[in-house]
């Protein structure tokens, strides 16, 4: 393989870092993932079957293991205010808050991934989706007094249904609706943040009441308006969260939109914007003295909400403490320090040496890091590259096999069903026999021309390569392909 | 040896606390076998359909988890990185050579401390990059192993998602390590100049 030595090299050169205290780092900032985070998703894998109900019986457990993360959070989602429905309100505002920030992720690969997961989605979820969808129509057009931009096509009713919309609603809003009134949510952000975790529990309530079908209204949402996403203007705020990719996924459990909508978004800072706000901090004289709603406001920077603005504080005062609390110790061993400065001289220097060659090797393990990066890119792009060619190959071939046996009136059932239930090798076997049929199924439809030219695709394989096992997994793939997807609709 | 062994092993050996941070990759497996050995290959199939769509799900779930603490771990370096610099600028101006009290002794002091921060620094950095690797190597191999085993056809199109997604694009970090070089070259420098004018003043 090839990152082979760069895990070995790796291995020593981490050993020496965890002895400078990694470990040191990384629990403090460790405590920032609490460990409820790390149980979610390896737990899922080795609770669940296979089945869909045990989906469905787990999916409590799992939200219940996110809330304690979302404590913080989901206490200053909630003020004090009581009641269900209106927890549900609030709950219902800062998902749409976040969100505003999964637009520009959600538009580039929401087109993709929608299409591509739409085929795996279960009916009779998909079923439930429109009906709640309008529910979360309705739902969401309540929040927002004036239309915006981009949900012009909502109505306008103001209605809120009962318990089980209402949380439809709530992880709806989440995927539906896009994020164009960030600013207001800001001052709904800002009404909301007190200490309270009273009302966690509420919280756990609604996230059991949540079911699959929540992801299917945020997948048909985000499908049907891909035209109405805001885009992000600012090029330094790079949105991006796990949350949108829930949205995208229709099969993920709401485990991932409830996670997403009482924590904080996951907004992917970067220098510029972090500089930003050390300007800001610094201007409210400190970051001790500095209030997250202060700096929000002195940033101006659109899509930034408080919790944001609040876990960056949080993260950038735990920063600063540590060094400053060394370099306050070192001033009072400034009178010692001269007295064992020869020593100190010589420890100094192989200190420095060390600390020098251990840069050494972390600069070479990033290269190659790099190298890997770039080599794996590479490779997709490859895949990609020759599964266009043999297609377009395929395309001009076809039509050769046309003209050549058009006589041929083999039944299209009988070869499709050998296809769809054969393992790679025997259908390249049969590739040959469909290759003949193929001007047959083309005529009926279009999706067949695909396939056509994917079975012309394995023939050549079969008579060229005569190693499908071998073949690379585009190949494979296209080869597949049809007899998973084409051939069941033809 | 086999991926799963040497993930296992590597994470291990370099960053246990990370440990769940990673690809689940031995219980895909599992799961992948489960599916390959279930019942097979219902027309049409809704079985497939399903147990499909259970595969695609933990995977989100898995890049969830990498794009949360990926961005996560990020930010944090951003924010140390930020902090270094200003130290570094910090120490210059109360210690170094044309500061107001200048010390040979707080001067060289702090540097080492700064030194060896911002090599931890690096030395994270480099980590979460290889973070990044190895979950998408490991992603690539278990969408490779299910096309295999089910004959579907996931990986293609599933891998090419996950090019896009934030865990995997670690530019930025990358460039923060270019910039940790950097500093600490100045800073290495920094230390040789003084101990020169030291050295002419003696």
């Amino acid at each position: 393989m090839e990152a082979r030595p760069a895990f070995s090299i790796q291995r020593s050169g981490a050993k020496q870092l965890g002895n400078l205290g990694v470990s040191g780092v990384l629990s403090s900032s460790l405590p920032l993932v609490p460990t409820p985070l790390e149980e979610t998703c390896p737990k899922l894998p080795g609770s669940q079957q296979v089945s869909m109900e045990r989906e469905l019986m787990t999916r409590p457990l799992v939200h219940a293991s996110h809330l304690p993360y979302n404590n913080e959070v989901v206490g200053h989602l909630f003020s004090s205010s009581a009641g269900f429905s209106t927890d549900l309100q609030y709950s219902s505002v800062t998902p749409r808050e976040k969100h505003s920030r999964n637009t520009p992720f959600i538009s580039q690969s929401s087109a993709n991934t929608a299409s591509l997961l739409m085929s795996q989605s279960s009916s009779p979820a998909l079923l439930q989706s429109t009906t709640s969808s309008h529910y979360i129509n309705e739902n969401s057009a309540s929040w927002c007094p004036e239309p915006l931009p981009g949900f012009l096509d909502f109505p306008t009713n103001t209605t809120i249904q009962n318990n089980q919309i209402e949380s439809n609603s709530c992880a709806g809003v989440m995927a539906s609706e896009e994020f164009g009134k960030r600013n207001d949510w800001q001052e709904w952000a800002d009404q909301l943040i007190t200490d309270d975790d009273a009302l966690t529990s509420n919280w756990n309530e609604l996230l059991a009441d949540t079911s699959i079908a929540d992801m299917e209204p945020k997948m048909a949402y985000q499908v049907s308006k891909p035209s109405s996403n805001i885009p992000v203007q600012h090029s330094q705020v790079h949105p991006q969260l796990p949350s949108p990719s829930a949205e995208i996924r229709p099969v993920l459990t709401p485990t991932s939109t409830a996670n997403s909508a009482p924590t904080k978004p996951r907004m992917r800072w970067t220098p510029e914007l972090h500089e930003a706000f050390v300007e800001a901090v610094n201007n409210l004289g400190g970051s001790e003295r500095a209030t997250p709603k202060g700096v929000l406001k002195l940033m101006k920077v659109e899509g930034l909400t408080i919790y944001h603005v609040k876990s960056h504080l949080q993260k950038y005062r735990t920063a600063r403490y540590r060094p400053e609390s060394s370099e306050g110790s070192s001033e009072k061993r400034l009178t010692s320090i001269d007295e064992i400065s020869s020593l100190d001289l010589k420890t100094g220097i192989e200190i420095t040496e060390a600390l020098q060659l251990q840069m050494e090797v972390q600069k070479r393990l990033h290269e190659q890091l790099e190298i890997q990066r770039n080599l794996q890119l590479r490779i997709e792009e490859q895949g990609r590259h020759l599964q266009m060619m043999f297609e377009k190959q395929c395309k001009s071939g076809i039509d050769v096999v046309k003209a050549a046996s058009s006589a041929l009136e083999n039944p299209s059932t009988l070869s499709s069903d050998a296809i769809q239930d054969a393992p790679a090798k025997t259908e390249l076997e049969t590739a040959q026999v469909d290759c003949s049929k193929t001007p047959t199924d083309t005529i009926f439809a279009s999706p067949a021309l695909e396939e056509g030219s994917q079975d012309l695709n394995r023939k050549h394989k079969v008579s060229q390569t005569e190693t499908p096992e071998n073949s690379e997994p585009y190949n494979t793939d296209s080869s597949l392909q049809p007899a998973k997807r084409s051939r069941a609709d033809a | 040896m086999k991926f799963g062994k040497r993930l296992k092993q590597q994470v291990q050996e370099t960053l246990p606390d990370w440990r769940d941070k990673f690809l689940s990759y031995k219980e895909l497996k599992k799961l992948v076998r489960l599916i390959s050995s279930a019942p097979p290959f219902l027309n049409g199939s809704s079985e497939y359909g399903k147990s499909e769509a259970e595969f695609v799900r933990l995977l989100n779930c898995e890049i969830d988890k990498f794009n949360a603490f990926f961005m996560e771990q990020e930010e944090d370096f951003i924010i140390r990185h930020e902090a270094l610099k200003q130290r570094i600028q910090k120490v210059i101006d109360t210690w170094g050579a044309t500061a107001s009290q200048p010390s040979e002794a707080e001067y060289k002091e702090q540097m080492g401390k700064i030194r060896k921060d911002i090599v931890n620094l690096h030395g994270e950095m480099v980590l979460l990059e290889n973070y990044s690797n190895i979950n998408y190597t490991g992603l690539a191999k278990i969408l490779k192993k299910y096309d295999k085993r089910t004959g579907g056809l996931l990986r293609l199109a599933f891998i090419r998602k996950v090019l896009e997604e934030p865990f995997f694009i670690t530019d930025l970090v990358s460039k923060l390590v270019k910039q940790c070089e950097n500093m600490i070259d100045a800073v290495f420098q920094q230390r040789k100049k003084k101990r020169k004018t030291k050295g002419e003043k003696q």
